[in-house]
């Protein structure tokens, strides 16, 4: 098995091993703790220049409240949902689809068409910065939900479509082939033998695409202009004055920013693993 | 942006784009507007706000091609090539006819005007303002027998008490750069005087010129000794404050806009004191720097009748007052009073009333791309005062691309 588990190793190892974890974990949490602790200051400290003593006051009520009157942060947090799960749904079902098409279906183009939905995941997204940015602007959906939530529903469904291919290609084929003798259509084959049986993946996908496109900053700001459709990742910024970076409204904001991918993983935490993996290990 | 800009105005509507997309100066609009339209009911105002950022690129799209009948927009050099161009509406009407207003605009916001003139006509009006100058800790200057400097000796010598009591005489965070155009500003004004500092940035003297070079022996005499915050270039201006309210460094040439987080931070008025930046060539008429906020009527305007009353309005004392109450600035109008107990907002009101011209801040009185490459040489220049020459000779090369 790999990796040798660590109770296998010799002793040393496993010592090494117990006192780098903590210090590991604590080097890598050092950056969210500092946004918990500026997220519970106010302004003063951090002018003053204390960022990781005990704050001198607790703030971080008002700072919440701050962030909820000051800008239009429950409008954004609407819009990010809004942009999410409708590119959610419709990156997966897409790619459920085309998964299925892409590996059950003999014919000559099927490899060249599988490589081109790959060879999307290898564009440098900042390449498509401007034709994107002119591609809705023409079309008439450049600053709008619709346009942002169509362009991810395009550029997830790369990914996806690698995911699911090789998930449904690992499927005992002998199922397909027996509901096919028992005379039951194409659709009906996806549509009661195959979507059941990748249930899990499409769990896991939906927790991976929410995560990505909730936390998208990139494309929001390039796609989207207006408080009327800016989701919570680009909006944070409204929360800094005319002339000051109000880092402890900012840090709130994120924590705020963050809840939601945060409680879909733990909710989901057993397919998000799973979907990490799964893509890794069949194919 | 809210939505798509209407193109159809009836009688009576009045449209407004501005940028005020930060809180306080949306807040001052959302105040003037209702007010204008209770003041006279037969106007509907149609209110487009603009994302502070992107309207500098809008406004050269609207101002053509689907212009309002009034824009904000900012004095000086920043609205000549508007003015060049025939998009802004000649409002030297409203500066000369006393009729207009309450009392005689011309002489009630006198010094302002020249800011607002370019081919000796009047292109807007100003509605707030801001003071630059140096903020000082009071009680550091007491505790090392400093009185505010008034002349530049006076200055070199309280830096260098200062900074023989181990303190850094000023403060300043050149990560962003623009905070070093505010300290050559200053010298250049106090140097050569605001008609050249106007020809600089309107690209008509080199860079190179004896006079610049003035400027920076005046520079010199500061950075040499290490009068300013040692890792200046590694700080925002916000993170060259913490110093200051720690008590270890003294001065900042600043805008008004610091005294607020420094309060924040547990200054007060005790020992945080404001003085205007200090003489140097004795004689020369004190300028200031005073980036001003303005409006204006697009000359494509559908509705002029309407937009020069609410010109008119803006440039009223106690509308001014109202709109600066809110932002924490200052009223142009000098009729106008500003918030009571605050002595910075006093002292500033109390300097710009009678300053000889107001400058509008580097950046906005020079085209954008000799601002940026300036903004770089001073910087540079700050932290590697040797490199002086070659980077004024640089400087000297982008200008004569810039301003061809």
């Amino acid at each position: 098995m790999f990796p040798t588990p660590i109770h296998q190793r010799p002793i040393i190892n496993q010592y090494i091993y117990k006192i780098f974890l903590p210090i590991s974990l604590i080097i890598w949490l050092i950056p969210i703790f500092g946004i918990l602790m500026t997220s519970i200051r106010g302004l003063g400290d951090i002018t003053a220049g204390n960022m990781w003593g005990t704050p001198s006051e607790f703030l971080l009520f008002s700072n919440l409240h701050d962030v909820f009157t000051n800008t239009p942060m429950i409008k954004y947090t609407l819009n990010s949902f809004k942009v999410t799960i409708p590119t959610m749904l419709g990156a997966v079902a897409l790619s459920c689809m085309t998964g299925f098409a892409l590996a059950n279906y003999k014919f000559r183009t099927n490899l060249i068409i599988f490589f081109i939905f790959i060879a999307g995941n290898f564009v440098p997204f900042q390449i498509l910065m401007i034709p994107v940015r002119d591609l809705t602007f023409k079309i008439g959906l450049y600053n709008t939900i619709t346009g942002l939530v169509l362009f991810h529903v395009a550029f997830q469904t790369g990914f996806c479509t690698l995911f699911m291919r090789n998930f449904i290609k690992a499927l005992p084929q002998e199922l397909i082939e027996a509901a096919r003798m028992d005379g039951a259509s194409e659709f009906r084959i996806f549509w009661k033998i195959i979507l059941p049986l990748t249930r899990p993946a499409i769990a896991a996908l939906c927790v991976l695409i929410f995560t990505f496109i909730w936390n998208d900053y990139f494309w929001a700001t390039v796609l989207i202009q207006g408080d009327h459709a800016m989701p919570i990742t680009a909006g944070l910024k409204s929360l800094n004055g005319q002339w000051i970076t109000a880092y402890h409204l900012l840090s709130t904001g994120s924590i705020v920013a963050a809840i939601p991918p945060v409680i879909m993983f733990f909710l989901m935490q057993k397919h998000f693993i799973a979907g990490l993996t799964l893509g890794a290990t069949k194919g | 942006m809210f939505g798509i800009i209407s193109s159809t105005s009836f009688a009576g509507t009045l449209v407004i784009n501005t940028d005020t997309s930060d809180a306080a100066p949306k807040e001052a609009f959302e105040y003037i507007i209702k007010k204008f339209e209770e003041e006279n009911p037969d106007v509907t105002v149609k209110w487009n706000v603009f994302d502070h950022e992107g309207y500098k690129q809008s406004i050269r799209n609207f101002l053509n091609t689907d212009p309002p009948d009034v824009a904000n927009w900012y004095a000086g050099n920043r609205m000549l090539p508007f003015v060049r161009a025939g998009l802004f509406e000649d409002v030297s009407d409203i500066w000369k006819d006393s009729g207009w207003v309450d009392g005689n605009l011309s002489e009630n916001m006198e010094h302002a005007k020249k800011s607002m003139t370019i081919g000796g006509k009047q292109w807007g009006i100003p509605y707030t303002y801001y003071q630059w100058g140096v903020y000082y800790r009071k009680d550091l200057f007491t505790a090392n027998g400093i009185s505010v400097p008034t002349t530049w000796d006076d200055f070199v010598a309280a830096c260098a008490t200062l900074k023989a009591a181990g303190i850094t005489p000023i403060t300043i965070g050149s990560k962003y750069l623009w905070t070093t155009a505010g300290v050559f500003d200053y010298l250049n004004l106090r140097t050569n005087g605001y008609e050249f500092h106007m020809d600089l940035t309107l690209g008509k003297v080199p860079y190179t010129d004896p006079k610049v070079q003035a400027v920076f022996d005046k520079w010199d005499e500061l950075v040499k000794p290490g009068y300013f915050l040692e890792n200046h270039a590694a700080l925002s201006w916000q993170e060259a404050l913490t110093p200051m309210v720690n008590g270890e460094a003294a001065m900042y040439v600043m805008g008004n806009f610091a005294v607020a987080p420094l309060k924040e931070a547990g200054l007060r008025d005790s020992n945080l004191g404001f003085f205007q930046f200090p003489e140097i060539t004795p004689g020369i008429p004190m300028a200031e720097e005073a980036p001003t906020d303005t409006v204006h009527i697009p000359s494509k305007a559908k509705n002029k009748t309407d937009a020069k009353r609410f010109l008119i309005f803006m440039s009223r004392a106690d509308v001014q007052e109202e709109i600066n109450k809110i932002l924490g600035q200052l009223p142009i109008n000098k009729n106008s009073s500003v918030k009571k107990g605050d002595p910075f907002l006093a002292a500033g009101l109390n300097m710009l009333n009678n300053a000889y011209a107001m400058a509008q801040f580097y950046d906005r009185d020079a085209p954008a791309q000799m601002a940026s490459e300036g903004m770089k040489g001073f910087q540079e220049y700050m932290s590697n005062p040797d490199r002086r020459q070659k980077i004024l000779e640089r400087l000297e090369k982008v200008r004569q691309k810039v301003y061809k």
